[in-house]
């Protein structure tokens, strides 16, 4: 029933007829008592509209004082929330060197996720997202429970999201400029990059921090364009390594986030080769800068990563000569946008934005192999990204695909994206 | 990294159980009285209801702003008195941020700009709520073009509806506040 619904009823009920009797009272006490009504009326309005344990006064319930008393009456319930994209891609029909190019066209269905989080008590809760890649391949992206040991710190349990970078954790369209996610944190942080694992998060007005243990990489999956084959995306994950994530922001200025992290962990499970085992240690690390001030979007990015036994996981891998998976890796980007419309009298945003990026994912190979000088790229994006609402957003960008090897392939895409 | 065996689910959950029977409560919610008693220390608190006729109600939307909701003319709201007059006044806004309720309460003074802003209830997860820092921004803030996500209050990263449901709400307190001016000359 709706709160509507049961204030009219109530305010109906408040104008009946006090009583027979008390018809023949005098005017002064009918007043009052209808003041008291309409008081009691209004109370419990109220109370509908704030919520019992809002209005209600702190008393303790038996066995416990009024504040340990409060983790009885919190909210409890469902929570419900999605994001997702259309991406639609253009590509040129000839490459940098002037060679035709075959790449098809592609409409995709990216993804559609719903967030879905219950909250058992103040403390308690779990949140999730489930994912649809592509219209026909469904994801978890992850699932934990936190617990809350104060207002500043929590432990977190489940599939977890590796909080490296600036994408890898907030990837909903609307969030970033851009029709596309960064090479950087595509490549070399491979988002979405989700493990299971625990660890313990938290934060102040001033700085906030993550660190888990998480299921390492598979080195299995590493290439010559970096690591994102490594996912294990928390299937059946081989746990005999573990890796550790950790990550440092300060957030003291609002709309300014700046901060680094970090990853390391053996990549090889326990595999061997020639009798010897093998470790496999990668380690990805990122210093980031996100400012957004009075119209400004600004991001830079800087992330490596090295891979040690590169020479014994690529003969694990069967890698050879150029595509063998490079031992030292290195990406960044800048990134800037405004909105021309901040001095309208509308809710709308236009973003024009630009992103200039270099990636190379074998800047260092191993021992008698070549790199891949495709794998070298610069990639310059111009866009504009227009939100009728700040959750809706419609971007359209054209992208300069540049490499060493003179094979960069230009597009141009238009992206729908959402969260609610 | 042999030395570091996987935690299973269940050695989480005892994890989580030891810390739950070690650790003190940390309450994220306030009740009202102790809201008001945190904005007003010392002060009586007069509790008023206000009805909005029509022309109020489209007076209040108008102020407030198109994006803005204001859904219903029965208005309670809390003004403090120190030594004889009035110092100050409380609002209670219940909206939704992404499926789920919060509650902010509003202080405006005499001049019509907000004093304080406290968050009483919150019930999405804890990475959505609004932080004190920023909440902090509205403090001052009086009905203007300012008073927007566009203007001087900045969005909030990854929890943008936060931003919007909060910001929506110190318009519409202050709209409500300048139709109802609850306070005396």
């Amino acid at each position: 029933m709706s709160i509507r619904r049961i204030a009219l009823i109530l305010a109906g009920a408040s104008l009946l007829p006090i009583s027979t009797a008390s018809a023949q009272e005098p005017d002064s006490a009918r007043v009052a008592e209808l003041e008291r009504r309409i008081d009691a009326v209004t109370r419990e309005l109220e109370r509908l509209r704030l919520g019992r344990d809002v209005v209600v006064a702190d008393t303790a319930l038996p066995g416990f004082g009024p504040a340990a008393s409060k983790v009885y009456r919190v909210n409890q319930g469902v929570s419900i929330g999605g994001y997702g994209e259309f991406l639609y891609e253009n590509f040129a029909g000839t490459r940098e060197n002037g060679a035709t190019a075959a790449t098809s066209d592609r409409f995709d269905a990216l993804r559609a996720i719903l967030y879905v989080g219950y909250k058992f008590n103040d403390r308690l809760l779990f949140n999730s997202e489930i994912e649809v890649e592509h219209a026909d391949e469904i994801f978890l992206e992850f699932a934990y429970i936190d617990y809350l040991l104060n207002e500043n710190v929590g432990i977190r349990g489940g599939m977890l999201l590796a909080p490296l970078g600036l994408v890898n954790e907030l990837h909903e369209p609307p969030v970033y400029l851009g029709t596309e996610r960064s090479v950087t944190e595509n490549r070399i942080i491979p988002t979405t990059w989700r493990e299971n694992g625990v660890g313990l998060f938290g934060s102040n007005d001033a700085v906030a921090f993550r660190i888990y243990l998480m299921n390492s990489l598979d080195g299995a999956g590493f290439n010559a364009t970096g690591l994102r084959g490594g996912r294990q995306k928390g299937s059946k994950a081989l746990a005999d390594d573990m890796g550790v994530a950790a990550r440092f922001d300060y957030i003291g200025t609002l709309g300014l986030t700046v901060g680094g992290s970090v990853y390391s962990g053996e990549t090889a499970h326990d595999r061997e080769l020639d009798g010897d085992p093998v470790g496999g240690r990668t380690t990805v690390w990122d210093l980031h800068f996100d400012y957004k001030v009075r119209g400004w979007d600004l991001r830079a990015l800087v992330a490596g990563a090295t891979v040690s036994d590169a020479a014994a996981l690529n003969r694990l891998n069967g890698l050879t000569g150029v595509d063998g998976v490079g031992e030292s890796m290195l990406g960044w980007y800048v990134q800037g946008g405004y909105d021309v419309l901040r001095g309208v009298d509308t809710g709308h945003q236009l973003i024009p934005y630009v992103r200039y990026e270099r990636v190379d994912t074998q800047r260092e190979v191993t021992f008698g192999a070549a790199a891949n000088p495709a794998n070298d790229l610069t990639v310059t994006s111009l866009g504009v990204a227009w939100k009728p609402v700040p959750q809706v957003v419609w971007k359209a960008g054209y992208q300069i695909h540049t490499n060493e090897a003179l094979t960069g392939l230009d597009q141009w895409n238009v992206q729908l994206g959402w969260l609610f | 990294m042999a030395l570091l065996i996987p935690l299973r689910r269940s050695a989480a959950v005892a994890l989580l159980a030891a810390a739950a029977a070690a650790l003190p409560v940390g309450a994220q919610t306030l009740t009202q009285d102790e809201a008001l008693a945190l904005a007003f220390p010392g002060a009586d608190i007069d509790r008023r209801t206000a009805y909005l006729d029509d022309a109020q109600m489209e007076r209040a939307r108008s102020l407030a702003g198109g994006s803005v909701a204001i859904e219903s003319g029965i208005v309670t709201y809390y003004v403090a008195r120190k030594d004889g007059h009035d110092v100050g006044v409380a609002y209670f806004d219940p909206h939704r941020v992404r499926t789920l309720p919060e509650v902010l309460m509003f202080i405006v003074g005499r001049d019509g700009r907000i004093r304080r802003t406290e968050v009483v209830r919150f019930s999405e997860p804890p990475e959505y709520r609004p932080p004190d820092g920023w909440l902090g921004l509205f403090e001052g803030r009086a009905l203007d073009d300012e008073l927007s996500t566009k203007g001087a209050i900045p969005n909030l990263t990854g929890a943008t509806l936060t931003a919007l449901a909060a910001t929506g709400a110190a318009r519409r307190i202050l709209a409500l506040h300048a139709v109802l001016a609850p306070l005396d000359p």
